[in-house]
C-alpha cells in the first residue's frame, strides 16, 4: 500500500511530558476511507496524538502524517482538507455564529452552504447569536456543520458528543453518518462510548499508555474475548497461570475468566485446574473493550 | 410499481451478537416465518442504516451475507428482493446441522424432567406456529 493511501500514518511517535510518556514509539496507520474509531483509557494519549497531527504540538521524536503531510509543516491549503472537531468545541466565543460562518465560508475554497445549511438546521442556532452563548450541544452540532461544509477529506473529532442530550446527540450522528458532504469523508473519532461505536464504526482502534494494542473490525475485536465461568474447587488457578487472562472474579463459589484469543483449549486448562464443569460464552464489545482496558489500567497498588 | 416491505427489526447495543448479526439473524427468521415473502423488496441500505441510526455500511455487510447465503437476490439497479426458496445447503449439511440442534435441544430438555410426549408435543405446536404460511 503506498503511503497516500492511509490518511494517518505515525512511526516511533512519541511525547513526553516530564516523567510521563504520553505516546510511546507509537505506529500506527489508519487507511483512507470508513469511520475509523479511536478508543483508550483516559491519559492513553488520544488527544495528545490528535493535537500532534493537527500540528498544534511537536512530538518529541519520531514522525506523524496526515494525509501524507507532515502534521508539523500544514500550510493553510493542507488544512483546508482536514475537519477537525473537539470535545470542547472551541471557537472564538466573542463572535458571532454569523461571523464565524464567513470567515470560514471565506477560507475554505470547497465550502459547500448546503452541507452546513443541513447539519444547523438540526440546532437552534440563531446567526446573531454570539459563540459563547450556545449550549454545549449546539456549539457541537456548530462546529460539525463548518467541519462538514468546508468539504473535507478528512474529519477528525475529539470526543464530539461527549455532554449532548439524546436529541442531539442522535441529530450529531446522523449528520455524519447519512450528510452527503461525509459521504468521501474518512472519519477518525474518539469516543469512550460503546454504544456508539458499536453503531458508527467500521474500525477499532485500541489505545493503551501511548501504544497501539488493537486495530480491527469491531466484532472481530468482541470475537477474540469470551467469557467462561468454570466451577473450581478451593482457590483455582493461580491467576499468573491462566492464558490470556484479562479480568477475573470469584462469584457464589464459581470462577469468572475474561480471556483473551483462547479456544476450546481453555477449557482443557480449566479442567487441568480440576473444574468440574466449564463453559463459555460470547461477550458484547463494550465488555470486551472494558476487559481489555482493564488489564492495564491504572489502579491503586494492592494494599 | 414494486414498494419496498417495512422491515419491522429492531437491533440492540451492548448485546453479544454485532448489529450486522442481528440484521441477518432477524432478516433470516422473517423469511422462514414468511412476513417477508418471496419477491418482496427490502429497505435501501441507507434506508435502513437511518431508521436504526447504524453505519450504512454494516447494512451493506448484512445484505451482502443474506444475498451470499440465498436469502435475497438483487435485481440489477432496483435492490434487493427476497428470493424464491430453495435448498441452500447439501443435504449432509442439513442433517448434520439438525443432528447438532436436536442434540443441544435434547440436553437442555432431559434436565427439565418433563414426559416426552408433552415435550413432543409442544415442539410440533411451535414449528406449526412457524412453518411458512404461504402454504394457505
Amino acid at each position: 500500500m503506498h503511503s497516500h493511501d492511509f490518511v494517518i500514518q505515525t512511526r516511533a511517535l512519541s511525547k513526553r511530558y516530564g516523567r510521563k510518556l504520553a505516546l510511546d514509539h507509537l505506529d500506527l496507520a489508519i487507511p483512507r476511507g470508513r469511520i475509523h474509531a479511536i478508543v483508550g483509557a483516559n491519559g492513553a494519549g488520544k488527544s495528545t496524538l490528535f493535537r500532534i497531527l493537527m500540528g498544534f504540538m511537536p512530538p518529541t521524536s519520531g514522525e506523524a502524517r496526515i494525509l501524507g503531510r507532515d502534521s508539523q509543516s500544514l500550510t493553510p491549503a493542507d488544512r483546508a482538507r482536514i475537519g477537525f472537531v473537539n470535545e470542547e468545541h472551541t471557537l472564538a466565543s466573542w463572535m458571532r455564529v454569523s461571523q464565524v460562518t464567513a470567515m470560514q465560508r471565506h477560507q475554505y475554497p470547497r465550502w459547500n452552504q448546503q452541507a452546513f445549511d443541513n447539519v444547523i438546521g438540526h440546532y437552534h442556532v440563531l446567526p446573531e447569536q454570539k459563540v459563547g452563548q450556545l449550549s454545549r450541544g449546539e456549539r457541537a452540532g456548530f462546529n460539525l456543520a463548518l467541519a462538514l461544509a468546508q468539504g473535507p477529506e478528512l474529519l477528525v473529532l475529539d470526543e464530539p458528543t461527549l455532554g449532548l442530550d439524546v436529541v442531539a446527540k442522535r441529530a450529531f450522528l446522523e449528520s455524519l453518518l447519512y450528510s452527503n458532504a461525509a459521504d468521501d469523508c474518512t472519519v477518525v473519532y474518539c469516543s469512550h462510548q460503546m454504544e456508539e461505536i458499536e453503531r458508527v464504526a467500521d474500525n477499532l482502534i485500541i489505545l493503551e499508555r501511548g501504544q497501539l494494542t488493537h486495530m480491527s473490525a469491531p466484532e472481530d475485536f468482541t470475537a477474540r474475548v469470551s467469557h467462561w465461568v468454570a466451577d473450581v474447587p478451593f482457590k483455582g488457578p493461580d491467576p499468573r497461570t491462566v492464558p490470556g487472562l484479562l479480568e477475573m472474579q470469584r462469584l457464589d463459589g464459581l470462577h469468572h475468566y475474561l480471556v483473551l484469543d483462547q479456544d476450546d483449549g481453555f477449557e482443557h486448562f480449566l479442567r487441568a485446574c480440576g473444574a468440574r464443569n466449564a463453559q463459555s460464552m460470547p461477550v458484547s464489545l463494550d465488555r470486551a473493550v472494558n476487559a481489555f482496558l482493564a488489564k492495564h489500567h491504572a489502579a491503586p497498588a494492592a494494599a | 410499481m414494486a414498494r419496498t416491505s417495512p422491515l419491522m427489526i429492531q437491533v440492540a447495543t451492548g448485546d453479544p451478537r454485532p448489529i450486522g448479526r442481528q440484521i441477518v439473524d432477524a432478516v433470516r427468521m422473517k423469511i422462514a416465518t414468511g412476513e417477508l415473502a418471496p419477491g418482496d423488496q427490502l429497505p435501501s441500505v441507507r434506508g435502513l442504516a437511518q431508521q436504526l441510526t447504524i453505519n450504512p455500511n454494516t447494512v451493506a455487510k448484512a445484505y451482502a451475507e443474506l444475498a451470499t447465503e440465498g436469502w435475497l437476490e438483487a435485481r440489477q439497479g432496483m435492490g434487493l428482493y427476497v428470493a424464491a426458496p430453495r435448498q441452500r445447503l447439501s443435504d449432509d449439511e442439513r442433517d448434520r446441522r439438525l443432528d447438532d440442534a436436536i442434540g443441544r435441544f435434547v440436553n437442555d430438555v432431559i434436565p427439565l424432567g418433563f414426559p416426552p410426549g408433552e415435550v413432543e408435543a409442544r415442539v410440533a405446536h411451535e414449528l406449526h406456529q412457524l412453518a411458512p404460511r404461504k402454504r394457505a
